[in-house]
């Protein structure tokens, strides 16, 4: 069997949706919302378990997109105008860098549910890849990019550490932007140093993730990149693009379309992710949903979990 | 309109009428619903002011609301006709909004449930789950009330095949193309490229005939989405040239929030578009940046009319005269050719108020008065 694992936000129960809206016209006290958010949590944990799969997320259910989390958890951030996320018809809202940036808070449990998640259990935190949360702020504060990308990196490593402590195993950096078109090799290697402080001293495994972008522009500079895994998009790469690297590291196989809500057929993903691992040759490979599944409405989701436990089994 | 420079032109929906939708939720009107109308009607000299007190005071019935959605959009004809526009539309009163509206009335597609549009707000996105297909000329009795009731002529936008697909799930093209699934990213861009083609041919081709036949001199074709992914903008090139065949009436394209550069030189291959309608004010500033980018239509040769955004549709302060002047005339030593300009705000007004979108209009047409007094 192969290992299967879960790799961005999770959308939320229709229950939830309408909960979350009352709460922001105020018409739901926060307690309130708080039972719905766990009852989701709840269950997608044991969505999770039912599927078998080989860590478990919270869904990040209460983020209201990848970098809002953290103008509460940081300092220097304030987050402003509606901005388009990528080639999606959703937007996120783009962090104003007022200030320099640190940890302001130690206080991870309201975005990190680890509180929710069985004890004995793998768990995995997705965070946003220091270079891509720098690229799609506005720097009003620091005289060059690279800083503001180090001091990510330096705020995401204290997350992490404070996170091992709560018995996180996996992380998972989301990283986008570091596959966009026209990234420099400069740019590819102010992330390169990034990682060398947020990753430096992991216990666990740490993952970059990047997606929506064609992976084969940037791959041969990422597989030196000092983390133990990289996740790639399939649905924006093709593995022919990618056979003539070796690749030194675990490939996270992106082949679960969170962007579509066609069900993929389990024999067909056998076949692709064979024929990903015979031409690639990785360390080892697991499979997953190449983005966040929120871009699909909850049941289509579920789906597609279920999927991936079928897929775990073929998979040999 | 003939040799009029700069005329005004509606670009998309207004926001709809509180007492129409009060009562579609089945409440009755409330004091504020009654006062927009009165208000309103007073503005714009809305005929059935009367009539329409009448239904909303009396018990409610099916019959009675259908009348009372015509009503909504004669009072927004009228609305927009006061404002001093000299191309009209019914501000779309009813149709629920661009995406749901086709794709509601077509087959092929399916809802599954809600997708995050950002924060805690969500939409509705169908799949499309079997070969899309016409199922009705879905804008026709909107247009043809329009056109029985406006004073000035009309224009009908209609959302165009690229922007149906993108904000769609595709399940049924997808699967058609089973040799494909080695290699999931082609299979996803060609399945796209089917999808597209056929919401033009099956869909936005018999709506557009069906409003022709009709009587419609001029069609809006909205594509909001088209730069989202710049590899397909071929694929509405295409598209846009099969649905459009033949079509006689005047036709234009609006696309709004992009980043234009990326759609040349594909655009060019339209065959059958005479304007472009862009949004511009959104991020203009003092240097009138932001119309810089007409010179891509220099660089490309491309020497058709421009429908100039003027007015920004997401805040509420009221661009003055004078700037829509200053915007107006900026553009004009682009292109070289006033002609060439109409004038709109960048894209519907939907999200504003009543009177903020009433305030931007007026003064887009003020703005181009002036324009029009400087040149002479």
């Amino acid at each position: 069997m192969v290992d299967v694992h879960l790799s961005g936000v999770f959308p939320r129960s229709e229950k939830l949706i309408d909960a979350t809206r009352a709460a922001v016209r105020g018409k739901l006290p926060e307690a309130e919302l708080d039972t719905v958010l766990r009852q989701d949590i709840k269950s997608l944990v044991g969505l999770q378990e039912e599927a078998n799969l080989d860590s478990l997320v919270d869904g990040q259910l209460n983020w209201q997109d990848l970098f809002r989390p953290f103008s509460q958890l940081l300092t220097g951030i304030d987050p402003e105008s509606l901005t388009r996320w990528f080639d999606n018809n959703t937007f996120y809202r783009k962090p104003i860098i007022v200030d320099k940036v640190s940890l302001k808070s130690n206080d991870l449990g309201q975005y990190f549910r680890s509180d929710l998640l069985p004890k004995a259990s793998h768990k995995k935190a997705i965070l946003p890849g220091p270079f891509t949360f720098a690229q799609l702020s506005e720097n009003r504060a620091y005289l060059s990019f690279s800083d503001l990308v180090n001091d990510l990196a330096r705020a995401v490593q204290r997350i992490v550490a404070a996170l091992q402590e709560r018995g996180y195993e996996y992380f998972q950096f989301n990283e986008p932007s570091l596959c966009a078109p026209g990234r420099t090799q400069p740019e590819l290697e102010i992330a390169k140093h990034a990682y060398e402080t947020c990753a430096h001293g992991i216990g666990g495994t740490s993952i970059i993730q990047i997606y929506f972008g064609d992976a084969s522009q940037v791959i041969e500079t990422l597989l030196d990149y000092p983390v133990d895994s990289i996740g790639i998009d399939f649905y924006a790469t093709s593995v022919d693009s990618l056979k003539e690297y070796d690749f030194n590291k675990v490939l996270g196989c992106g082949c679960i379309d969170g962007r579509n809500s066609l069900l993929e057929s389990p024999m067909e993903l056998k076949t692709f992710v064979s024929r990903a691992r015979d031409t690639l040759e990785p360390v080892d490979i697991y499979l997953t949903p190449n983005c966040d599944l929120d871009f699909l409405p909850e049941t289509v989701a579920e789906k597609k979990v279920r999927l991936l436990g079928e897929t775990k089994m073929l998979v040999t | 309109m003939k040799g009029k420079l700069f005329p005004a032109q509606e670009i998309g929906s207004l926001p709809k009428a509180p007492w129409l939708l009060d009562y579609l939720r089945g409440k009755d009107a409330g004091q504020s619903g009654l006062d927009h109308l009165s208000k309103w009607s007073k503005v714009s000299e809305f005929e059935n002011e009367s009539e329409t007190r009448t239904i909303l005071a009396e018990p409610k019935n099916a019959a009675k609301q259908a009348r009372l959605r015509e009503l909504a959009s004669i009072f927004a004809i009228r609305y927009l006709e006061s404002a001093g526009l000299d191309y009209v539309y019914d501000g779309e009163e009813n149709r629920i909004e661009m995406y749901e509206h086709p794709v509601r009335n077509s087959d092929g597609f399916e809802f599954y449930g809600h997708v995050r549009s950002f924060d805690s707000r969500y939409y509705r996105k169908a799949a499309c789950v079997s070969k899309v297909a016409f199922r009705q000329a879905y804008h026709l009795d909107e247009f043809l009330l329009t056109k029985q009731h406006a004073k000035r002529p009309v224009k009908v936008p209609i959302t165009g095949p690229y922007t149906i697909a993108e904000w769609s799930f595709n399940e049924y093209y997808q699967k058609q193309r089973t040799a494909d699934y080695a290699d999931f990213r082609k299979l996803k861009f060609e399945a796209k490229r089917d999808f597209v083609l056929d919401v033009a041919k099956q869909i936005i081709q018999p709506n557009l005939k069906a409003l022709v036949d009709a009587g419609a001199e001029w069609i809006q074709v909205d594509e909001p989405a088209l730069t989202t992914k710049p590899d397909e903008v071929p694929f509405f090139v295409d598209a846009y040239n099969e649905c459009t065949a033949g079509i006689s009436s005047k036709l234009s394209v609006h696309i709004c929030f992009s980043d234009y550069r990326l759609l040349y030189p594909h655009i060019l291959d339209l065959k059958n578009c005479s304007q472009l309608a862009l949004e511009f004010a959104n991020r203009d500033d003092e240097k009138r940046s932001a119309y810089d980018q007409l010179k891509l239509l220099n660089e490309f040769g491309d020497k058709r009319e421009v429908g100039l955004g003027v007015a920004d549709v997401h805040v509420d302060d009221i661009e003055s005269p004078k700037l829509i002047k200053d915007r107006i005339e900026y553009a004009s030593k682009i292109l070289g050719d006033p002609a060439r300009i109409y004038v709109n705000p960048d894209c519907g007004l939907r999200t504003r108020s009543w009177d903020v979108a009433y305030a931007k209009l007026t003064n887009i047409v003020k703005g181009a008065e002036l324009a029009r007094r400087s040149l002479s």
